[in-house]
């Protein structure tokens, strides 16, 4: 079993015993289950929070404590499992919220794992828009990995279009 | 081996949709590969930034103290 594997069996674990809702791998991890894979250094796990009535500040202690007490080890906001260092994060933009709920759940060494769709990491990347995140939208595109009405669709969801135009534009304009 | 740059594109893109189309298992396992190479690669060019702070070299040590 991969040591990423290892991650995603803790993270099923996580929710499993009710520390999290719902999780969702994303970023360059959940990329790799698309296209080739893509070179990174960390884990990005979007959770949906146990709602509690008592409480109505998030916090990740929850999951940290559950993680050390099982061999996790804490450097600044990431927790190293299997030597990954893995970041929890919580959905930050409706566009995160919708990646959450649409998340597709994949087979990996006969476990599941919950993934954000192509389409999704797609446009979480246009959204972000930092040249690395440029860079694996066009391999979004140039793998036919996406369902472009779909992806269209959620850009347009979130208000998104112009800016794909203005990529389309830069980057795709002439390419064949 | 060939220098034409068309075909070579051809073929790094053929490539990768060679590796994109690998089992899962065998892609999240490149994963660690490739990360292992990310981080030996930030650590040799951290050790190589002038700005890093590191001893003198032993040579030009001894050079000083024959001046």
């Amino acid at each position: 079993m991969s040591d990423i594997s290892r991650v995603i069996a803790m993270i099923n674990l996580l929710e499993e015993d009710g520390i999290i809702e719902r999780y969702a791998i994303g970023g360059a991890v959940g990329a790799t289950f698309y296209i080739e894979p893509v070179a990174t250094l960390d884990v990005d796990v979007f959770v949906v929070f146990r709602a509690e009535a008592d409480r109505h500040l998030l916090s990740l202690r929850p999951i940290f404590d559950y993680l050390t007490a099982r061999g996790g080890v804490l450097e600044g906001e990431y927790v190293v499992i299997a030597g990954w260092p893995v970041q929890f994060l919580p959905p930050i933009s409706p566009l995160v919220e919708e990646a959450l709920a649409d998340a597709a759940t994949v087979s990996v060494e006969e476990m599941p794992a919950r993934v954000f769709t192509a389409e999704h990491l797609a446009a979480v990347a246009l959204q972000t828009g930092r040249p690395k995140d440029k860079a694996r939208l066009l391999q979004f595109i140039e793998s036919g990995a996406l369902k472009m009405e779909s992806f269209r669709s959620i850009l347009a969801r979130h208000g998104l279009s112009d800016r794909w135009r203005e990529f389309e534009r830069t980057f795709l304009s002439g390419a064949q | 081996m060939t220098f034409d740059l068309k075909r070579m594109l051809e073929s790094k893109s053929a490539l990768r949709q060679k590796l994109a189309k690998r089992p899962l298992a065998e892609k999240l396992a490149m994963l660690d590969t490739l990360r292992e190479r990310a981080l030996a690669i930030r650590e040799a060019v951290e050790f190589t930034r002038p700005s890093a702070a590191r001893e003198t070299p032993a040579k030009y040590q001894a050079e000083r103290e024959k001046e």
